[in-house]
């Protein structure tokens, strides 16, 4: 049989179809699924809840609080619940800013030095500057924050002054504001949520992925190990890795590499909680991997790994994504569940779990000084919920076949 | 009879992953312990050198790394996990013998806590779908989720304890003072089974079968436990697994803070103290013990589900 | 399988049943007559290796030594609940003890009719085999220091041995068992003729660069290789080896611990050994001259000896139980032999220790609660929650954050005194910048102990101005120090750091308990404000934070110290060169000698001038920083009698009764 030509009349067909299809709205996946999430109250309340609780946290340093640091230790101030005393930062603008002026004129004259100058020289300047840094009143109040920090705060004294919200969540033992530590807390809680999850969802995801396009005796025995793990009772595992990570010639050997406690935590805790996600991965590439899309890469000449993080991962997402907003509650609650071992972060830096932790300390029989742990805990709780109804939104907004039971 | 051996050659495959498992922790943990600075032995007081070398002697410490790993691995696989390095009385299966059977009888009380109100929660919201209760259920199950276990104990101390005078504060001896360590280690499983349960009864009552046993004119309540709860227990029976993880994790929450001296506190203060061979004796037995939980729930569930083959 | 399938809701209902039985089945205990709360888990019942107050509460019950502290009689009329009441060493397994002219000769008589638990008496030989067991080397003891005043006590722990010394040497392979050091293996007795040495390691040489540790192992090393040559006196045969062969009496043995190592001679030719140390019959200062008289000698005239016997380091075990079970098996309730008030019933590890009383205790009469439980609590708040709930009758640690409150709500529950006791920061001085006085001034004067008593301790806390606490009698201490911010950054200024400029940041190490945390949080923002220096924080578990100091490798680490015995010098003497409690890295020669020469003094008020002296160098050398004074606190219920307050915060059980009756019922407590 001859090969035809495509004549005149099958090319304007083909004309045709190409318009007709340009004119039809493609429903993507994600497209049909954000509608139905929209649906979902609860989910979107969460949603919105989460976002809003993100921007406030990243901007937390902007926010007229009080310092999460600063002890007003007498003894008004140590246990005091919930009022409106009016309270200002503890400097004065003007000191701040002829230090400021100082720091400028050493860090100048730093510059200035001409290359051939003494290195005594040179090394006092540098003293000067370092001592005129640390007595900075942000450095003081705010424990030597970060360029952005930084600006942020100065942001917020240029705006505010030195006006703060009272302490409506009442004050801690030395007498610091239980509102400025909820939210500089949060930075720290959501971070290791988030960092945690996302290294188990780097981890999970490429092993998951690997194993199931693979398949074979690969598949077979990076499953079995996965089984292995499985049965290592973890949580045993990473307070032995902690306690052994927080010893000093160690610890300090990792923080020549600029990984500090709260590295090693996300890192480790991100370790543990990649399992589930693997073996969800590697069930849904599976069914996937012998779709007619992938064959068309493969012949386009694509090699494993591309097929894998190109195409295969891409369709995986939704899934992905829904175990990700379960899994950070989880991590969430085993930071609190290590700061009550008091094997969370360190002081001064401050965490939701940290904070619950002082605070169960002082509910006893004899007093209780509520404010300590209900404002952390309703933080806490808050989050977790909204975490646990997106999640939920999202399996049914991603998966039809649940919702349209 | 090839019914039977099928099962048996699957028990000791996973006998040999888990002796494998075994093996590849006891490495880690090893591996752990001899690499933290100034070795595992760290005297706490400067003592003479000579007699820090009876110590070590004593603990094998002066043996090649390799021979160490050897003999001590060789003790284990003999039961003996040698004494205690803090507890000096002891050594460590005494240690574990004597907190184990306390973690296990406040295991036992939490597991079935959790089972009961988990799926009376869960078949209660799914036969009342949407209704107050339902909402109720469900709000008291995402509250037992999103609190942290030691806040929820600290919290019902208080409230059980010393407002309503009901039980024993902590300790360990009578029932009493089991009942509400266990609750407070079952809440966040009770919840979760509860949700499990919910999800499950929905499916299966829109399923054929239940639709033709109501059409049969069978009582709802008949249907309801007879035939729609059989269906929808099955992802609870597969969390069983990860519930009794989860249950080992929380009881070294609830056995601190209620003073219960079972293997969890233990295992804290070990992991805490640096009381190593301690601490290796526990993460052994535990992943013994999870492995073992693993296999039985896989095998309940391949039982009462006839769809579900054991590889 | 489908039988099973059916069946299995069935079975697992009766696993579930019959698992529910068995949790159940563990049967309720019997009340104690009296239950106190003994902090941690203790390490050890072993009175010749534990350390620590838990220890101490359980094994003064369980053991006795030659003396005892206690009131004197009357105290409970003489005293009022809110007063220390003096304790003095007292006749206790000796009934009484003559001291000679120079101080030096200590000698006890023994009481009769003193036995053990198991019937035996207690005689003079049973200390003198005690303390050699404690002073033996593989012993470990932590405390073996407390015997250190003895002749040749020293010597004998740390195995030194000299030419022409006399030794005894136990030959290795005779053991019974070879992880027990005793029963010791055959022994054998005599002259160190010669001691044979190979070079010295390279560590050791004097421009060596090698650290502490190296040394010190390179050193243990080349001990290991020394080759004695020991003209044997008598031959000491074992329980299990009663016949030694080769050696004989008046011969001689050349001998080595390590022959391997033994480069120099033949290696084939030599006994390989374990131990060579001082002959203890001939070289340390205790001797059972009979069952009844036990004469000790000491280096020099201590005038709180007397406090140390009846201190629990130095009590007896017995010899015969320590011998046939061997540590640590003999120690368990069901093997443990002792001589105190109390045995023990049974200890369940965290959980309790239950004592019964003695029937065998040579003051059996005084003895009035019969059972006891020693209630191992990890956590301040549990702890109270048990006490309120009538769980425990004493609680000995509370949450802090709750004691204002709790002496508020509950005053005659909650007696409190002064105690011997002195919170304080270690400094290393061997750290840059922290080597500076000044430096070490600077931060001393710049603690608001004030605040930190009002805001944070808040139990009636006194700022600490020098060292020792006031309530020694006869103690006047040097001009202390008071907050000083100015002057403290004037200090730092001449040290060459003004406002901290160049000073290296500082790390304060504290152990997770109590209000470590809190008060070092406190002290951090101080520094900061007033001299500006950073300071960062470093909370570790009990092990780590012993281990730190010990090796130097801190900046400045929280301690406390309780007085062992009522004298200055306890709070002195640790802080000289030599002395293992130190661990600041801080040396000073005219301290030390103020200290040695303040041992020797027979003036007691000469004594005390000396020690003052002393006091003085280290507050203005500031090794160390002290923050304030304790005062005890305990809740105990108003049914418990006999209890009272002291300065050392220790109470005897034997003096505890429990009234119900005469107390007023329904003891406060919401």
């Amino acid at each position: 049989m001859a090969v035809s030509t495509p004549t005149q009349q099958d090319l304007s067909r083909y004309e045709l179809l190409l318009q007709e299809a340009a004119q039809i709205r493609g429903v993507s996946l994600w497209m049909d699924a954000w509608r139905r999430l929209r649906k979902n109250w609860a989910a979107m309340i969460s949603l919105w809840f989460l976002v809003a609780l993100v921007i406030t946290a990243f901007f937390t340093p902007f926010l007229p609080l009080q310092s999460p640091q600063f002890q007003l230790a007498d003894k008004e101030h140590k246990y005091q619940p919930p009022n409106l005393e009016r309270i200002e930062l503890n400097f004065q603008l003007e000191d701040a800013k002829q230090l400021e002026r100082e720091a400028a004129e050493l860090a100048a004259r730093l510059r200035r030095l001409p290359a051939d100058a003494p290195e005594k020289e040179r090394a006092d300047l540098r003293l000067d500057l370092a001592a005129k840094r640390r007595d900075h009143p942000f450095n003081r109040l705010w424990n030597e924050p970060g360029m952005l920090t930084s600006a942020m705060i100065r942001a917020r004294v240029a705006i505010f002054g030195r006006w703060c919200i009272p302490s409506i969540c009442g004050r801690d033992e030395l007498g610091r504001d239980v509102l400025a530590r909820v939210f500089w807390g949060a930075r720290v809680s959501l971070i290791v949520g988030a960092l945690a999850a996302l290294v188990s969802l780097v981890i999970g995801v490429s092993y998951g992925a690997s194993a199931g396009y693979l398949g074979g005796w690969v598949d077979a025995a990076m499953m079995r190990f996965v089984d292995v793990l499985y049965s290592i009772p973890f949580i045993f595992v990473v307070i032995f890795l902690i306690t052994f990570l927080s010893e000093e010639t160690t610890r300090n050997r990792l923080a020549a590499w600029g990984i500090d406690q709260i590295a090693i935590f996300y890192i480790v805790i991100g370790a543990i909680y990649w399992l589930t996600m693997a073996r969800v991965v590697r069930g849904q590439i599976i069914s996937l991997k012998h779709e007619q899309f992938v064959d068309a890469a493969r012949t386009g000449g694509a090699g494993s790994g591309r097929i894998i993080f190109r195409h295969l991962i891409p369709n995986v997402m939704g899934i992905v994504i829904v175990y990700l907003t379960l899994t950070i509650p989880s991590v969430m609650l085993f930071e609190a569940f290590l700061s009550y071992l008091g094997l969370g972060v360190k002081p001064p830096d401050v965490s939701w779990g940290l904070l619950m932790n002082e605070g169960i300390k002082v509910i006893t029989p004899v007093a209780i000084f509520w404010w300590l742990v209900l404002f952390p805990g309703l933080a806490l709780a808050m989050t977790l919920f909204a975490l646990n109804f997106l999640g939920d939104g999202l399996r049914d907004a991603l998966d039809p076949k649940m919702t349209n039971r | 009879m090839k019914g039977l051996l099928a099962p048996l050659i699957i028990l000791a495959k996973r006998a040999a992953w888990t002796l494998l498992t075994l093996w590849l922790v006891y490495t880690i943990s090893f591996a752990l312990m001899w690499s933290v600075p100034g070795g595992p032995f760290k005297s706490e007081k400067k003592i003479p050198e000579a007699i820090k070398r009876n110590i070590e002697a004593k603990f094998h410490f002066n043996d090649p790394v390799w021979k160490q790993y050897l003999d001590y691995m060789w003790d284990i696989c003999h039961f003996d996990f040698r004494a205690s390095f803090k507890l000096e009385d002891f050594t460590v299966n005494e240690v574990i013998s004597q907190g184990f059977p306390v973690s296990a009888s406040l295991g036992i009380f939490a597991l079935l806590f959790a089972l009961l109100f988990g799926t009376t929660a869960g078949v209660i919201s799914a036969s009342r779908r949407n209704s107050v209760i339902d909402v109720a259920f469900m709000g008291l199950a995402t509250i037992g989720i999103a609190i942290p276990n030691f806040v929820l104990a600290g919290i019902s101390i208080i409230v059980v304890v010393f407002w309503l005078h009901l039980l024993p504060a902590s300790g360990w001896g009578t029932i009493q003072q089991i009942l509400l360590p266990a609750l407070c280690l079952s809440a966040p499983f009770a919840a979760y089974i509860a949700r499990l349960t919910r999800a499950g009864m929905l499916e299966v009552l829109n399923l054929d079968y239940i639709r033709t046993a109501y059409a049969k004119g069978l009582l709802p309540r008949n249907v309801v436990i007879r035939h729609a709860l059989r269906g929808a227990l099955l992802p609870v029976v597969s969390y069983l697994g990860p519930a009794t993880a989860g249950i080992l994790t929380g009881s070294l929450v609830v056995e601190r803070l209620f003073n219960i001296p079972g293997s969890g506190s233990h295992f804290i203060e070990a992991a805490l103290g640096q009381d190593y061979t301690l601490e290796m004796g526990m993460v052994l037995v535990y992943t013994l013990l999870l492995s073992v939980m693993n296999t039985l729930v896989d095998f309940s569930y391949a039982v009462i589900d006839p769809r579900v083959k054991l590889e | 399988m489908p039988f099973l399938r059916k069946a299995f809701p069935y079975l697992a209902i009766a696993l579930g049943l019959a698992s529910l039985a068995w949790a159940v089945s563990f049967g309720t205990l019997p009340k104690a007559d009296f239950t106190f709360d003994n902090g941690n888990e203790i390490r050890t019942a072993d009175p010749s290796k534990a350390t620590g107050q838990p220890e101490n509460r359980v094994i003064n019950a369980l053991f006795e030594g030659l003396l005892r502290s206690l009131p004197d009689e009357g105290w409970e009329r003489k005293y009022g609940p809110g007063e220390n009441v003096p304790m003095t060493p007292q006749g206790a397994m000796a009934e009484s003890f003559d001291v000679s002219e120079d101080g030096r000769v200590y000698t006890f008589h023994m009481r009769k009719g003193a036995q053990w638990s198991n019937g035996d008496p207690v005689t003079a030989v049973d200390f003198a085999w005690s303390w050699r067991r404690m002073l033996h080397p593989e012993t470990a003891s932590e405390y073996a220091y407390q015997l250190y005043y003895l002749v040749g006590a020293e010597g004998y722990n740390t195995a030194v041995v000299q030419e022409g010394g006399l030794v005894e040497v136990e030959l290795d392979g005779t053991r019974r068992d070879k992880l027990q050091a005793f029963p010791r293996g055959t022994i054998v007795r005599g002259k160190v003729l010669t001691i044979t040495k190979p070079p010295e390691p390279p560590e050791l040489a004097k421009d060596s660069k090698a650290n502490a540790e190296a040394k010190s192992k390179a050193e243990a090393t080349w001990k290991e290789s020394w080759v004695y040559e020991v003209e044997v006196a008598s031959v000491e045969p074992s329980a299990e080896d009663p016949d030694p062969k080769q050696i004989s009496t008046g011969g001689k043995i050349v001998c080595c611990i390590d022959p391997a190592k033994a480069k120099s001679v033949d290696a084939g030719s030599l006994v390989k050994i374990l131990h060579i140390l001082p002959d203890f019959e001939e070289t340390v200062g205790v001797k059972a001259e009979s069952p009844e008289k036990l004469v000790v000698t000491l280096k020099s005239r201590t005038a709180y000896f007397d406090e140390l016997v009846a201190f629990y380091p130095l009590y007896p075990v017995n010899r015969k139980c320590v011998e046939e079970h061997g540590s640590p098996n003999w120690t368990k309730p069901e093997n443990l032999v002792c001589n105190g008030p109390y045995t023990m019933q049974f200890r369940r590890i965290r959980d309790r220790i239950r004592l019964v009383k003695n029937p065998k205790y040579w003051d059996e009469q005084q003895v009035q609660l019969q059972v006891i439980d020693a209630m191992a609590v990890k956590s301040e708040t549990t702890t109270l929650n048990m006490y309120l709930n009538d769980q425990i009758d004493w609680a000995t640690q509370l949450p802090p954050p709750m004691i204002p409150k709790l002496k508020q709500i509950m005053p005659k529950e909650f007696p409190s005194a002064p105690m011997l006791t002195v919170y304080l920061y270690r400094v290393n001085v061997t750290k840059p910048g922290l080597d500076n006085a000044k430096v070490r001034r600077a931060l001393n004067l710049a603690i608001d102990k004030k605040n930190i008593c009002e805001i944070i301790t808040r139990a009636g806390e006194v700022p600490a101005t020098s060292v020792v606490p006031p309530g020694l009698a006869g103690y006047t201490p040097p001009p202390g120090t008071q907050y000083d911010p100015k002057l403290a950054s004037k200090l730092l200024e001449e040290a060459g750091f003004p406002s901290g400029r160049g000073l290296p940041p500082i790390e304060i190490v504290y152990n997770e308990l109590d209000a470590h945390r809190t008060i070092a949080e406190r002290i951090q923002q101080m520094w900061r404000e007033n001299l500006g220096i950073g300071v960062q924080l470093r909370g570790v578990e009990w092990g780590t934070y012993l281990d730190l100091q010990n090796k130097l490798d801190y900046h400045v680490a929280r301690a406390g110290w309780i007085a062992d015995y009522p004298d200055p010098n306890t709070f002195l003497d640790m802080w000289t060169s030599s002395s293992q409690q130190n661990q600041t890295g801080w040396k000073n020669k005219d301290f030390d000698a103020l200290i040695e020469k303040a041992g020797t003094e027979p003036d007691r008020k000469k004594r005390m001038e000396l020690l003052r002296d002393a006091e003085a160098i280290l507050i203005e050398e500031s090794p160390i920083l002290p923050i304030y004074w304790y005062v005890s606190k305990n809740l105990v219920k108003p049914h418990v009698k006999g209890w009272f307050l002291n300065s050392q915060d220790t109470h005897p059980l034997t003096l505890l009764r429990v009234d119900h009756e005469n107390s007023p019922i329904g003891s406060a407590g919401p």
